[in-house]
Formats: structure tokens, C-alpha cells, sequence
């Protein structure tokens, strides 16, 4: 019996792992801002949520992007709803490029991710900018999205190493 | 081209609208659904206001929850990394406590002189409202610099209220739940604090650039290249909202932007914005008595001290106009005495010049009398002469008589009597 239970909890955190990751991404923020370095700066939700829409669809469910969208803009402070829409194009783009693609490659996945991390911010800037008046620095914005971009093949391989070895699920990548 | 055109509908159509196994809205619907709550939190609609309430007190505890495991190791690897600057920090910490309590007398009175002054000049703010707090969530995003603190309207933490770490101003609050508050960091772009730069007294705004850096904006003087030493920047107080001369941190000289004299002065704050861990929330006003029962003593105490300095103010009103009649009188005797002076002076001068007058007559009269005797005893001699000449011969002495020598006297009475013997 406790066999049953352990493995059913085992088999419960396999499966929602992607959640878990993205909440705790969400409500925490792996930016490493307590290491205190000026320049860097990363969107790890936007990494999570393009690798597991992409490669593992079942995943993740759009209610909870969009939930825990609505958690970052709490924790952010951005107006609520603006990180929800980001979450689900980045989910839309994902699926996109899903489905239209034969052979799957990280170099192509990850200039297609770059592609809409782009428009994604480019959308943000212009929201919060001209409609709510926030003032963004453009500078850091760049910043992110190019480690957001870079280490995007580091997460990737990270996740294909997670999902085949330790979580046990050899359909992934 | 129509093949291709098809695939691209088929697969944005799968993309957006398909709902998999699990899902039970799909993507479209929730995109849709996200750009309503946009568009009505825009618009302040009153449910979204609720909902985000709810949200973020929910995010704000499971965020506490979450952040857990990495404050613990990042306070870990704060506590490894100062044992380890343990001996290096003991020894300087010395040499620097040796040289503050030096310091901390001249200080002092400095202080108290500050409050003075700034007491004369209606200027001095109290502290009000202080509470302390944990912060919860350190979210330095690209977005936007905030914090999250354990403290909310239920412990009278209000909208605009300053944010304190050890003295330093980190930024304002910005936004209040029950329970917790949002506190604007001074590093996010979005945050205009009116700052004054010390020494010289230079008026400027600064806003927030990077993590550890502001940047001020609006110098209103050109020549801060000319001060060579660091330049302090304190809150001036303009506006209302922060008092003046909370420290915020400081201009280098060395800086190239300075030597340079651009426009963007980049200004290191004090604290470091990413090691927050407990902050003073605090409101400030001008000082005030309240009134009770002490206060009201005291306030009778002024009511009797301000009678009795009217009474005296009467009094001296009473003086004061005694006085300038006594003056009056007293310059009036003045030149009544200046002119009696003057008429005592000139008396003085005629009675002399008559006295000379009177002894010159006195003179004269002296004269004439001895002129007159003489004269006198010239016609004696005269008619003397005349009855010697008529009369000699009866009382001169010769051979025959026997009368008087000539020259005699017993001649002079013989001649004077017209030669008749006795």
C-alpha cells in the first residue's frame, strides 16, 4: 500500500514538475539577482514555458500559464493580465512552430524562440510604455532578452537531461 | 503558394484553437480573457481591484513560502563569506570606532543645533508612524525595483510613506494591502526623488538606472565638475513628501561622467538594494503639541506668561510714553538752559566791558580832580602873585620896617590880607 502511495507521488511530481518549476520561477524569480552582477538578467518562465509547450504540450496546461502569469504581474508589479497575454503567445508560438515542424532542432527552435521573445517584449514595451506610462529601461531589456536567448540552449539541454534521466520519460526532445 | 498558405492556417488554427487532452479553455479564449482583464484593470474596474487584492495576498504569503529555500542559502552564504572577513572587519571596525566616538560628541551638539535651528525656522519633522518590517520578496525585475513588506494597512502603513534601511533611504511606498505593501525602490527608473548635493547645495532630481546606481537629472548647476571632493546626495525636502537630508549616497570625483561634465551624474547608492532583509517604514510631519493633560498644564502656564508679558507690555507702553514726555521736557529745559548759558555769557561780557568803562571814567575823574587841584593851587599862585604885585611892598622886610622876608609865609598871609598887619 505505502508502495502504491509513494509511487503515486513520485508519478504526481513527475508529471506536474513543469508547473511546480513554473510557479516557483514565477514567485521566486531565478534572475540571480542576489549575486549582485550589474549586467545579466533572465527570463527563466519564458524558457520553461517555450521548452515544455514545445516538447512536451501535455505538460503544462494554459490555465496555469495564465494563472501564473497573473501571479508575475502581482510580484512584478506590472498591470495585471499584461504577463498571462505574454505566457500564452509564447504558448501560441510553441504550438506553432510544433506543428509545423518535421525534424526538430535546437538551433532552429531556439532562433524561432529568439524570434518571439522579440515580438513578446517589443509588445510589452509598447503596452507599458504608451498605454501605462511606465517608464522601461530599454537598455536592460536587450540585456534580458539576449541572455533569455542565450541561456536557452543551456535550459534546454538541462531539461532533455532532467526528463530522460531522472523523470524518466524517454519520448522528450 | 495555396498549399503553403493552407498549412499555415492548419497549423495556427491547431495552435490556437485546438484544446488538448487536458485543457479546458483554449488558447485563443484565454488570450481573449487576458486582454479583457487588461483592458478593464486600465479602466479601474472595481471586481478586477478584488481580484487583484486576492491575488496578491496569496502570492505575497506563497511567495514568502517559496523564497525560503534560497534566502536560507543565501543568507548561509552571507553568514560563510563575513566569518571568513570575521578578523579583517574586526580590525578596521576598531580603528573606525576609535575614530567615531571622537566624532560622535561634535555630532551630537551638531544635532541639537540642527534642530534649533531648523525649530526657528518651522522647518523641523518628527518621525511618525514608525514600523518595522520584513521584507518578503526582493523582485528586482527589468520591469520594475520593488519589494514586498510584511506590513499593510492593518499596521498603518500608508501610501507615500518612506522606507528606511538604517538611515539610507531605499524608496516609498507604493501601494498598501492588508497585510503587506509594495515599497518603490529608489534604484527603479520610474522613482523621482528631488535630491540636493552637498557640499555647494545644488538642487537636482534622481531617478533610478541600475540595480545599485541612480542618475540624476535636471542639475540646475553646470559646475559641479568645480567641487573636489566626494559630493554627498541627500534628499532636499522639495515637495513635501521626504524630509530633508535622509542619505541617499554619493557622487565619486574620479567619475568620468562628472570630469566630463555630462548630463547623466551617476550616484552609488548607500545600500545595497539586493541584501534587504528588515526596513523601517516611516512617515514624517511637522511637530506638534498634543493636547492632554500635561500639555494643558503647559499650555496654561503660556496663557499666564503670555498675560503677564502683556501686562508688562502695558506697563513698558506706559514707560515709554512717560518717557518721551520726560524727554520732551528734558530738551525743552535743555535749550532753555543752552539759552540762558548763552545770555549768562554775554552778560558776563558786557559787565566786564562796563567794569573796564567805569575804572577808565574813574581814571579820567582822577585825572581832572588832580587837574583841578593843580589848576587850584595855580590861580592861588596867580592871585597871589597879583596882590604881590599890589600889595609886596606893605609886607616886604627893609632897612625902615621891620615886616616879613620875602618868601615867608607870614609874607604869603601878609600879601594874601592886601598888606594888613594884624
Amino acid at each position: 500500500m505505502n508502495k502504491i502511495r509513494q509511487n503515486n507521488i513520485i508519478q504526481n511530481i513527475q508529471k506536474y514538475f513543469p508547473i511546480i518549476l513554473l510557479f516557483i520561477s514565477v514567485l521566486n524569480d531565478f534572475d540571480f539577482n542576489n549575486l549582485g552582477l550589474i549586467y545579466f538578467s533572465f527570463n527563466f518562465s519564458y524558457i520553461l514555458i517555450f521548452y515544455y509547450s514545445l516538447k512536451k504540450s501535455e505538460s503544462l496546461g494554459y490555465v496555469y500559464i495564465f494563472i501564473a502569469g497573473l501571479f508575475n504581474d502581482i510580484v512584478v508589479g506590472t498591470p495585471i493580465g499584461i504577463s498571462s497575454l505574454m505566457y500564452l503567445i509564447l504558448c501560441g508560438a510553441a504550438a506553432y512552430l510544433r506543428n509545423i515542424t518535421l525534424r526538430p532542432s535546437l538551433i532552429k527552435d531556439s532562433i524561432f524562440f529568439l524570434i518571439t521573445i522579440l515580438i513578446i517584449n517589443s509588445l510589452l514595451f509598447i503596452y507599458l510604455n504608451f498605454i501605462f506610462n511606465h517608464e522601461l529601461n530599454y537598455f536592460e531589456q536587450i540585456i534580458n532578452i539576449t541572455y533569455t536567448f542565450f541561456l536557452y540552449f543551456l535550459f534546454a539541454n538541462l531539461f532533455d537531461f532532467l526528463e530522460k534521466n531522472i523523470l524518466g520519460n524517454r519520448h522528450a526532445g | 503558394m495555396e498549399p503553403s498558405r493552407d498549412d499555415f492556417v492548419i497549423a495556427l488554427r491547431s495552435a490556437f484553437l485546438k484544446k488538448g487532452t487536458q485543457q479546458r479553455f483554449s488558447l485563443l479564449s484565454l488570450i481573449f480573457f487576458s486582454i479583457i482583464l487588461l483592458i478593464l484593470g486600465s479602466f479601474n474596474f472595481k471586481a478586477i481591484n478584488y481580484v487583484k487584492v486576492v491575488i496578491k495576498e496569496i502570492v505575497y504569503r506563497s511567495s514568502f513560502i517559496v523564497t525560503g529555500p534560497e534566502n536560507f542559502l543565501k543568507n548561509n552564504y552571507l553568514i560563510v563569506s563575513n566569518h571568513l572577513k570575521l578578523y579583517e572587519e574586526n580590525k578596521k571596525n576598531i580603528a573606525e570606532l576609535n575614530y567615531l566616538r571622537g566624532k560622535d560628541l561634535s555630532q551630537k551638539i551638531n544635532i541639537l543645533e540642527n534642530i534649533k535651528y531648523k525649530k526657528l525656522i518651522d522647518d523641523y519633522f518628527i518621525g511618525e508612524n514608525e514600523t518595522f518590517a520584513k521584507v518578503l520578496i526582493d523582485k528586482q525585475s527589468p520591469f520594475l525595483r520593488s519589494i514586498i513588506i510584511n506590513k499593510g494597512s492593518k499596521n498603518n502603513i500608508k501610501l507615500g510613506m518612506v522606507v528606511l534601511d538604517e538611515g539610507y533611504l531605499i524608496g516609498k511606498i507604493v501601494e498598501v494591502n492588508f497585510f503587506s505593501s509594495r515599497v518603490l525602490l529608489i534604484s527603479d527608473i520610474n522613482s523621482k526623488i528631488p535630491v540636493s548635493l552637498q557640499p555647494g547645495d545644488i538642487q537636482a532630481i534622481m531617478s533610478g538606472k541600475d540595480k545599485q546606481e541612480g542618475v540624476l537629472q535636471y542639475v540646475r548647476d553646470k559646475s559641479l565638475s568645480e567641487i573636489n571632493e566626494e559630493i554627498q546626495v541627500l534628499t532636499s525636502g522639495a515637495g513635501g513628501l521626504f524630509k530633508n537630508g535622509i542619505p541617499i549616497g554619493t557622487i565619486a570625483i574620479d567619475d568620468e561622467i562628472l570630469v566630463n561634465n555630462k548630463e547623466d551624474k551617476i550616484v552609488d547608492f548607500h545600500r545595497d538594494f539586493s541584501q534587504l532583509k528588515y526596513v523601517k517604514v516611516i512617515s514624517f510631519s511637522k511637530e506638534k503639541n498634543i493636547l492632554d493633560l500635561s500639555s494643558k498644564e503647559d499650555s496654561e502656564i503660556l496663557n499666564e506668561k503670555i498675560e503677564e508679558t502683556n501686562q508688562q507690555q502695558e506697563t513698558l507702553r506706559i514707560l515709554l510714553a512717560q518717557k518721551k514726555i520726560a524727554d520732551d521736557i528734558r530738551v525743552k529745559i535743555q535749550k532753555e538752559n543752552y539759552f540762558l548759558r548763552n545770555e549768562r555769557i554775554r552778560l558776563k561780557k558786557e559787565s566786564e566791558f562796563l567794569r573796564n568803562k567805569s575804572d577808565r571814567l574813574k581814571n579820567e575823574i582822577l585825572i581832572i580832580k588832580r587837574n583841578n587841584q593843580k589848576n587850584k593851587i595855580e590861580d592861588d599862585e596867580i592871585e597871589f602873585l597879583k596882590k604881590n604885585l599890589i600889595y609886596g611892598h606893605k609886607c616886604r622886610k627893609n632897612l625902615i620896617n621891620n615886616l616879613y622876608k620875602v618868601g615867608t609865609p607870614e609874607y604869603r598871609k601878609c600879601v594874601l590880607k592886601k598888606g594888613l598887619k594884624k
